[in-house]
């Protein structure tokens, strides 16, 4: 406590003082006066009096010297003291000073612009209480695919009989049809269980969240809206709760509205407009078959304990084997960017080292301009540790100021960089410069000014301390050291420099490979739509049969129109359907989970996916025709190698469709370039066996008619030379810092390998490309100040010199 | 001057703080001076140092200074006992009784008691 006082007052007393100093000098000289006074009555003379006392008080200077050390804080004042200096220095250099400053700012913001996004997706914990114990539970058949989605039987089992979980809690993202406004509209919707909302910890802002009666079967309809929705179709009137809302043709009761912050953390970015319950039973009986599962481990339970126990839940599949998969959340959460993030912020700090470098440079170059300084002020007696303080108070000075406008470039960067990658991001809390971020950023300041300033204050605290002040010494032992750091830091930078863009350079190269891909079928010139229809108007798939054809003709006759077809896939549209209890004939053992597509006869027609084998469907397979189908490459790999599969029959557990034919084999389409085509299964939709796996959604697929200097430079004979000198010295680095770079990046260029398509990781032409690119560039650097040096003026350099 | 011994640090704050509980308000020189007398001349107050120690000691809010006049009408700054000095002044002098009592006690046992 007492201590802490007298810092205060100390602090305090860094102001005003000149008075203070004042008012000591008053106070020692009416102490010496007293001490005179008393010598003199002793019988000394006035001088002799006067030397007793200064010696008894061991002389007036080191007194007061003392005394202000005692008051105020002097490591304060010292770096008070330098950072005056160091300001001084800044305003007299503005160009060196705004160089510096925006090299560092431009490195520091962009590090920390990557670090805000690392820090709101894998750093910073999910904002519930106690994160670590949710997880994300999931079932995969086979191995196939990543697990995101749980049974609604399991969730049931879980919930009913886990012992190893306090609570459970899931939804799943559909679109639903909204009438009754002016016009119909599309929205997006999220169906929750009611114990959701409690375990994320959201209080609605108006109204309440679903009560547990509502989250069954049969359960009275009601919906709760999100902020954004509830503020551009309601004007955020309160009066909203308890007013009716038809969702597919039910009317839904609004309970409550959910405050703009709320977002449901998701790889998906799901970004609901309002929520229903998703009305599981007992018996795990829902009008949806699967939903993204979240669990909250009690007390001591382990992931994989909780695993072990969640697994005897499941109910047994009819064929093959289910795998419960049991994941932290926000590790679940952050799964697919976490990769990327970190491949991203070890690039931006190859950047930000690169801006040290330079910057390192810079000061060493201005080092040699302040020889001199340096040396008046040893010679005034500061010592090396002193000057290399004030040096590093600058350099740490220029960093801060970096630091400020890198900071400013973040917060600016951040929203755009969100934007950028934002398909690659799972939504979670914000993006933004909170705390954490701000002590990255502080941190990032104080290591690259030391980082930077350090070789420089060093070289400029060394040396003899006459050397420079005399003009002979020039040229001394000194600066050839300086050119030698200067030179190994060229080096380096090219190195560094040479990995960045390798990385790059391989990445670009694999993204030209993608794009030359053959996706398998043509998309140029097609124009997709997702129609959807509402379940009520068109209960039985017959009239939604009726629906679709009747669009594809009419479409069909539209001017410009080549081509039109209705199907519930699209390929690369990432959204499929699959069956399992697949019987193929004469092999009961092959018993299979397949995609399976329902189209329009034209539909490979219009998409342009060409036919191998056999016919495609026509107009006459329809009800009342033999059943026929169609697979993928794929599928007749799969269930028929080496044999011809057009005329083999098929049968469908579920619905029983008995033995369908397959007419046709298709070519196979990758769902995404860096993926193996999934074997699939074609039903036209005019058959009712078909057209009874369709949902209300289906795509239309239209295709359109149409449309759709040299550095040869004329140099001077006799500048030849000197230009030839400067340009081999600066290659020289080049050279070094390309073989050591091409090294590193070898090494390196590993990581990101799986990032890569096409090429490896040591690709020899990219590798070739970027050795050009740097060369190229490193010559031009060298060319400009070699043609500098080449047309100097003798006269005026010896002059100078 | 060989016989006379410097005050150790640390004890100096407990000699100005007790000299100024004795005498009431008092300048550095009377501090001082009086340190000394009291010592028999046995001790050497370095002037030098007095003063960060009444410094500190007042940052630590011990005692507090104002100026005004000595006895030949000179002006000084004088220095006060506050009240949370004269508690620390009252909780040294007991440790330094106890410290003193314990080693007497110690130094003065008889050979073998030990």
């Amino acid at each position: 406590m007492r201590r802490l006082r007298a810092w205060c007052v100390r602090l305090w007393s860094l102001l005003g003082k000149g008075r203070r100093d004042r008012e000591f000098a008053e106070e020692l000289a009416s102490h010496l006066e007293m001490h005179c006074e008393d010598g003199m009555r002793a019988g000394m003379t006035a001088a002799e009096a006067r030397r007793q006392a200064l010696i008894k008080l061991g002389g007036v200077l080191p007194v007061e010297e003392l005394y202000r050390d005692r008051r105020g804080v002097p490591w304060l004042e010292t770096l008070g003291r330098d950072f005056g200096y160091a300001i001084r220095m800044m305003r007299r250099a503005p160009a060196f000073t705004a160089t510096v400053v925006v090299t560092l700012g431009l490195g520091i913001g962009a590090t920390t612009a990557i670090f805000s996004v690392v820090n709101a997706v894998l750093i910073r914990p999910l904002p519930y209480p106690e994160p670590h114990r949710l997880v994300h539970l999931a079932v995969s058949y086979g191995d196939r695919g990543s697990a995101i989605f749980a049974p609604t039987v399991d969730y049931a089992a879980w919930k009913n009989r886990s012992q190893t979980l306090s609570r459970i809690a899931g939804h799943l993202g559909f679109e639903t049809n909204l009438t009754g406004g002016t016009e119909a509209e599309r929205v997006k919707a999220g169906a929750a269980t009611a114990s959701l909302f409690p375990m994320l910890g959201v209080q609605p802002a108006l109204g309440r969240t679903f009560l547990p009666e509502e989250d069954r079967p049969g359960g009275p309809p009601v919906a709760i809206l999100s902020h954004a929705f509830w503020k551009s179709h309601f004007g955020e009137s309160a009066a909203i709760v308890g007013k009716s809302l038809t969702l597919d043709g039910t009317p839904h009761t609004v309970v409550g509205v959910f405050p703009a912050t709320f977002q449901i953390p998701d790889r998906y970015q799901a970004d609901y407009d309002l929520w229903v319950p998703f009305a599981i039973g007992d018996n795990g009986r829902a009008k949806r078959p699967i939903l993204q599962t979240i669990g909250r481990l009690k007390p001591g339970v382990s992931v994989e304990g909780a695993r072990a126990e969640l697994a005897t839940l499941v109910r047994p599949p009819r064929s093959g084997k289910k795998i419960t998969v049991v994941t932290e959340w926000q590790e679940q959460i952050a799964s697919g960017a976490r990769r990327s993030l970190l491949i991203f912020l070890c690039a931006v700090g190859f950047v930000l080292l690169v801006a040290c470098v330079n910057v390192a440079n810079l000061l060493l170059f201005r080092a040699a301009a302040r020889e001199k300084e340096m040396a008046v002020r040893r010679a005034l007696g500061a010592g090396r540790a002193r000057i290399l303080r004030q040096l590093l108070t600058e350099s740490v000075l220029l960093a801060l100021l970096g630091g400020v406008v890198g900071l400013g470039l973040a917060s600016a960067g951040k929203n755009l960089l969100v934007t950028f990658i934002a398909r690659n991001l799972p939504a979670m809390e914000p993006v933004h410069l909170d705390l954490r971020v701000l002590a990255f950023n502080v941190g990032l300041v104080l290591v690259t000014g030391i980082a930077f300033g350090l070789a420089p204050a060093l070289q400029a605290s060394r040396g003899e301390l006459n050397d420079p002040l005399k003009d002979a010494g020039r040229g001394a032992t000194d600066r050839r050291s300086r050119h030698r750091l200067r030179s190994l830091l060229v080096v380096f930078e090219v190195a560094v420099v040479m990995v960045l863009l390798s990385g790059a350079g391989l990445l670009f190269h694999s993204f030209l490979r993608l794009r030359g891909v053959d996706p398998g079928f043509q998309p140029d010139r097609i124009l997709t739509l997702n129609v959807a229809l509402t379940p009520s108007k068109y209960p039985t798939p017959r009239e939604k049969t009726a629906f679709f054809q009747q669009v594809v003709e009419k479409v069909s006759t539209l001017p410009g129109v080549q081509a039109a077809s209705a199907s519930t896939s699209l390929p690369l549209a990432g959204y499929s359907m699959s069956i399992s209890g697949l019987t193929v004939e004469g092999k009961p053992e092959a018993e299979r989970q397949v995609l399976v597509s329902i189209v329009s006869p034209n539909y490979f027609r219009t998409v342009g996916i060409p036919t191998v084998r056999g016919r495609s469907f026509s107009d006459s397979d329809r009800g009342g025709s033999p059943v026929v189908a169609m697979v993928n490459e794929s599928f007749a790999r799969a269930f028929f190698p080496g044999e011809e599969c057009v005329g083999k029959r098929i049968e469908q557990w579920k619905p029983k469709t008995g033995w369908v034919t397959i007419v046709g084999v298709v070519r196979a389409i990758r769902p995404a370039p860096e993926e193996q085509p999934s074997p699939e299964l074609y039903f036209s939709y005019l058959q009712p066996e078909g057209a009874f796996l369709m949902g209300s959604n289906m795509y239309l697929a239209v295709r359109a008619a149409g449309n759709p200097k040299s550095l040869a430079a004329a140099v001077r004979a006799d500048r030849g030379r000197i230009l030839r000198m400067v340009l081999s010295n600066g290659m020289k680095l080049i050279g070094a810092g390309v073989a050591i770079g091409l090294l590193a990046s070898a090494g390196l260029t590993r990581l990101i390998a799986s990032e890569l398509w096409g090429i490896s990781a040591t690709d020899p032409w990219t590798f070739a490309a970027v050795v050009m690119l740097l060369s190229a560039t490193g010559l031009a650097a060298c060319l400009l100040p070699a043609r500098g040096a080449a047309s100097v003026d003798p006269t005026r350099a010896l002059r100078e010199e | 001057m060989s016989e006379t011994t410097n005050v150790r640090q640390g004890t100096l704050a407990l000699m100005v703080l007790k000299t100024i509980e004795t005498l009431g308000p008092l300048h550095g020189y009377g501090i001082a001076r009086r340190i000394e007398q009291t010592s028999g001349e046995l001790l050497s107050v370095n002037y030098g140092t007095l003063y960060p120690a009444l410094l500190k000691l007042e940052q630590e809010g011990y005692i507090a200074s104002a100026w005004g006049l000595s006895d030949n009408n000179r002006k000084a700054r004088f220095y006060r006992l506050t009240r949370a000095g004269a508690k620390q002044l009252e909780r040294e002098e007991r440790g330094w009784e106890q410290a003193t009592a314990i080693m007497s006690r110690f130094l003065s046992a008889a050979k073998g008691t030990l």
